[in-house]
């Protein structure tokens, strides 16, 4: 086990490296210096100030190779910075990275928490009734109406959910945030909603599958035969043996809880990490761009590591190595 | 566990997310507890970038900045064209001479004025609740924007005030050579980079600015935040560092207003400084702190002169809620529900707002006013005139060609197809509003005359728009760094025009980006641009085409390259000239010359349209960025009311649902329960 989580640390830093390096060759193929100081500093501001701003952000320095000082260039320190994690400030307002994340998190797990909390035990739920009801008109109706949930684009929820719960019902405001506790919900209910039926049709779709495979195993047969109640079947023998698929497809889930729904922060003006990127890319923010796909690798990969030793813990003839 | 006390466990649990979503069913995005305070709501498109006034040079910055921060001068609230009021200045100084080409202003500012208590003061052993505003804070803020280490966009414009230009060079120096002196206090860093000639202390009370040469328009500067003054203390400890934030997410000013929250993603709240001198010292009738008794012709009827406002002191708000609003819809939506006391009008929405310039019977049923007014500025089209085809390198053809150019586009049917009708066709770079703007002036080639287009093109050679070198249509290309199916459309508009006259005019949208490195070089034939005023004067305008400000010569924000020594001559003559009878002689000559040569087509002056709810009152739109929050005024009561009358939510669509779900399942339970048994 330990070597392979070894290897498997040693690829994963691989491909942060990789993905740092195609984000800097990316960034500054389309953006020049000057273009990031006049989005900072403004339109009418004259060359001397976006050259000392240029050179206040060590944007002066030579982009890759620099024959007098080789590790005096913006690749080496743009490395520097992100593998010791020192983020530094925002291109596009000087304020420092990490507490722009701190603060960013906080509006995204507020989302993203919620989301999960309800969505993973209803899609769980209702995929258990359906896998119950099996082949009676639930589960017909369950496919069709999973099926046209998962058709249809987030965007048309979001947007018809603006305007229908938002304008014309008027139960939730339309969009916006506010951390306040006394309105804090009212701003979560209709993105949380949004999503939550945004993701459950898939869900159903895959779950009612896992369950539908396992309840016509030899062990369900055995429990029932032993006299355990539908209840004690669907949830202390299927549920946990199905847990393998529904590991691989949750915990990868979990780097995005940090780093939000781009969209629905997006539309609903919450001021999480998902927002902060489109952000960032709308502002030419560099320093604050490749923090947040950095993290966003890292996150990822560490998940990708936890969902495999998670097999493990769930089931316990698998072996790593 | 049996599936009944699961069925039983999943129905509590629904139940009470159902109670929850009932608690939390409303759409008032505000805490009920702020309902009957004068507070404003409004919106922000984008957040700050900074909040340090020597550095910010955006609109959306100074929405904050102008409100907590005070300059010395201020704009008279009402008065049109623009004038000048004292703000922490006890008056507006005059120009002093000093002989050889030197010129003093001499300011006497208020005192006693505090800035706003902060934690800063009391970090260097003063005293948290503030301390009182010093000439030597004047003097600092204008230090602060020759320091290289601010970055402010406007030193170029102070490079004016003696010796400032050269105490930033000595301050770099000093930085670089002598260890540990970027270490020290920052007050203590510039007393040791030196004194500044042209910044003369003289008591706490006087500051006098000495400058190199003669430059009227300073005194505007000094109403723009660049010269607020702030606390060294504030810079000093505000330094990013220890948990503590960055001056420049931080306000410590002598404003109405102060920062009580600002989270610049979501929400900035602004609260009444009970330490502002307009609270403290009512008595003194400050022109700044009171609200104005006379204003412009028309004000009277409009309500802005209302005797229960009129001549009481300032601010009438308590506080100001901004949310910030990315999306232009949402945004509108919740303006419609009462949620923000006013508001643009977004496009898709026009039409059921605005009817022939006037606000609609059902907006203005519900209360609604509309204020229109016309912004200090300009778009235009610009030609290179450093281009060899149609800039000045070609002649008489070339004008020819770019007068025909002009004839051929007509704005209004632009500004119908596109704007919605906001804006007033230009005749010249001046707007209306500004000294030197002619209301009776009318360009002759600013009008659609396509057959002395063809006339023209024809005695440049390029007959029915077909150039002779290569015998098809005269191809030119029209650049731009906006790639959106709207910028295309309108882009498309002024194509289609010259291609009435034979012309191929091509479109190269490129990125922003690479369209900015474009116009740096000087690589495009055809640009349109804008230009928002700094200061109400028509230097301000004018300077866009002097050649000293050529963008690929300078930098500078003449776009078009223009490079005339006559209009050169006379601009020199104009810009620091008072406004008198020979000022508008010389720009009335410019404008001949600008309507001859054509570096530009002016096209027109944009027109805000800001709906307002029939609670908020005395508000004039002013154009420029300057503080207007404190001579607003609300009506909770009234605000309250209309809420509660628009927004009750519809509530049968969700008892609908819950018993479509309910009617389904249980033929399925009850199935089950049967076979069960």
């Amino acid at each position: 086990m330990a070597a392979w989580l070894v290897r498997r640390l040693l690829w994963g830093a691989a491909t942060v490296v990789g993905v740092l390096l195609f984000l800097f060759l990316l960034f500054f193929a389309t953006a020049a210096p000057e273009d990031m100081a006049r989005r900072a500093i403004g339109e009418k501001a004259p060359p001397e100030a976006i050259e000392q701003w240029i050179a206040n952000h060590g944007y002066d320095r030579p982009r890759v190779w620099n024959p007098d000082d080789p590790l005096d260039t913006m690749l080496v320190e743009h490395f520097r910075r992100m593998l010791t994690f020192d983020f530094g400030r925002s291109d596009a307002d000087d304020v420092p990275i990490a507490r722009r994340l701190r603060e960013g998190a906080g509006a995204s797990l507020a989302l993203t928490v919620p989301l999960f909390a309800l969505g993973l035990p209803l899609a769980l739920g209702v995929a258990l009734l359906v896998a119950f009801f099996r082949e009676t008109y639930i589960d017909q109706l369950g496919v069709v109406v999973a099926v046209a949930a998962m058709s249809v684009s987030i965007l048309i929820y979001i947007l018809a959910g603006q305007y229908l719960i938002g304008k014309l019902l008027r139960w939730f405001p339309i969009s916006g945030f506010d951390a306040d506790p006394a309105v804090v919900a009212r701003f979560l209910a209709l993105p949380v909603l949004i999503g939550v039926v945004n993701g459950i049709g898939a869900d159903v779709r895959f779950y009612r599958t896992v369950f539908a495979e396992e309840t016509g195993r030899d062990y369900v047969r055995t429990a029932r035969a032993k006299g355990a109640g539908d209840g004690r079947v669907m949830l202390r023998h299927v549920l946990p043996n199905a847990l393998i698929p529904i590991l691989t497809h949750e915990v990868v889930r979990i780097p995005f809880l940090f780093l939000g729904a781009l969209l629905l922060e997006s539309f609903f003006g919450i001021p999480g990490l998902g927002s902060l990127t489109v952000d960032a890319i709308n502002a030419n923010d560099f320093a604050t761009l490749r923090v947040v796909v950095f993290l966003g690798a890292v996150l990822f990969i560490a998940a990708q590591i936890a969902t495999d030793v998670a097999y493990t813990l769930a089931d316990p003839r698998v072996r790593l190595g | 566990m049996s599936a009944a006390r699961l069925g039983a466990r999943a129905a509590a649990a629904l139940a009470v997310l159902a109670a929850a979503l009932g608690l939390a069913c409303s759409n008032d995005p505000y805490p009920d507890a702020d309902r009957d305070a004068r507070i404003l709501y409004t919106a922000f498109r984008e957040p700050p970038k900074t909040l340090d006034p020597q550095v910010s040079y955006a609109a959306s910055d100074q929405l904050v900045l102008a409100n907590v921060y005070e300059a010395l001068l201020e704009y008279h609230y009402l008065k049109r064209p623009y004038e000048l009021i004292p703000g922490l200045a006890a008056e507006v100084p005059e120009a002093r001479p000093l002989g050889d080409g030197r010129v003093a202003y001499a300011f006497r500012l208020r005192h006693p004025v505090r800035f706003a208590a902060d934690p800063c003061f009391a970090a260097f052993g003063g005293d948290a609740r503030g301390r009182t505003l010093l000439a030597s804070d004047v003097a600092f803020a204008l230090q602060r924007i020759a320091d290289p280490a601010v970055n402010s966009p406007v030193l170029v414009t102070f490079a004016r005030i003696e010796g400032l230009a050269a105490f930033g060079e000595r301050l770099v120096r000093l930085r670089a050579e002598e260890p540990g002196f970027a270490a020290l206090r920052i007050d203590e860093q510039y007393r040791r980079a030196g004194p500044v000639e042209g910044l003369r202390v003289r008591d706490p009370d006087r500051l006098e600015v000495v400058l190199s040469e003669p430059y009227p328009q300073i005194l505007y500067w000094f109403a723009m935040p660049f010269t607020a003054p702030v606390p060294w203390e504030a810079v000093a400890y505000y330094d990013g560092r220890e948990g503590r934030p960055a001056f420049s997410e931080v306000a410590v000013g002598t404003g109405p207003f102060r920062i009580a929250r600002y989270d610049k993603r979501s929400r900035i709240v602004l609260e009444r400084n009970p330490d502002w001198y307009g609270v403290l010292h009512p008595e003194w009738r400050a022109p700044a702190a009171t609200y104005p008794t006379e204003g412009a012709p028309g004000d009277a009827e409009a309500g802005h002169l209302d005797p229960a406002f009129a001549g009481r002191p300032l601010p009438f708000l308590e506080r100001v809620e901004l949310r910030l609003e990315k999306e232009p819809i949402p945004a509108f939506t919740k303006f419609l529900q009462g949620y923000y006391d006013l508001s643009a009008i977004v496009k898709e929405s026009f039409d059921q707002v605005v009817r022939g310039g006037a606000i609609s019977p059902e907006m203005a049923a519900r209360g609604m006013r509309l204020e229109r007014s016309v912004q200090p500025a300009v778009y235009y089209i610009a030609f290179n005139m450093d281009d060899p085809r149609v800039g000045a390198a070609a002649g008489e053809r070339g004008r020819k060609l770019r007068q025909a150019m002009s004839l051929a586009i007509d704005v209004e049917e632009f500004l119908r197809v596109f704007l919605n009708e906001r804006g007033i066709p230009a005749q010249s770079p001046i707007p209306p509003g500004i000294f030197g703007h002619d209301p009776d002036y009318e360009n002759p080639y600013r009008r659609v005359d396509l057959a002395r287009a063809r006339r023209l093109l024809e005695e440049a050679g390029l007959a029915g728009g077909i150039d002779p070198e290569t015998g098809r249509p005269l191809r030119l290309t029209f650049d731009t760094g906006d790639t959106s199916v709207q910028g295309r459309l309108r882009y498309q508009f002024f194509i289609d025009a010259w291609k009435q006259l034979g012309l191929d005019v091509r479109l190269a949208a490129t990125t922003y980006n690479q369209f900015r490195e474009k116009v740096r070089k000087g690589a495009y034939q055809i640009i349109m641009w804008g230009w928002i005023a700094d200061y109400p004067d028509p230097e301000n305008f004018l300077f866009l085409l002097w050649s000293e400000m050529s963008q690929t010569r300078s930098g500078g924000p003449n776009s078009a390259n223009f490079a005339d020594p006559r209009y050169d001559a006379l601009f020199e003559r104009m810009k620091t000239r008072e406004n008198d009878a020979t000022r508008l002689d010389l720009i009335a000559e410019m404008r001949a010359l600008l309507e001859r040569e054509r570096p530009w087509i002016e096209l027109f002056h944009p027109e805000e349209y800001a709906l307002l709810h029939g609670w908020l009152r005395q508000v004039k739109p002013m154009g420029l960025s300057v503080p207007e929050w404190k001579y607003w005024s609300v009506d909770p009561a009234l605000r309250e009311a209309r809420q509660q009358a628009w927004n009750r939510p519809v509530r049968w669509p969700a008892y609908v649902l819950a018993g479509l779900a309910v009617a389904l399942l249980v033929p399925a339970v009850v199935t089950w329960r049967r076979e069960r048994i």
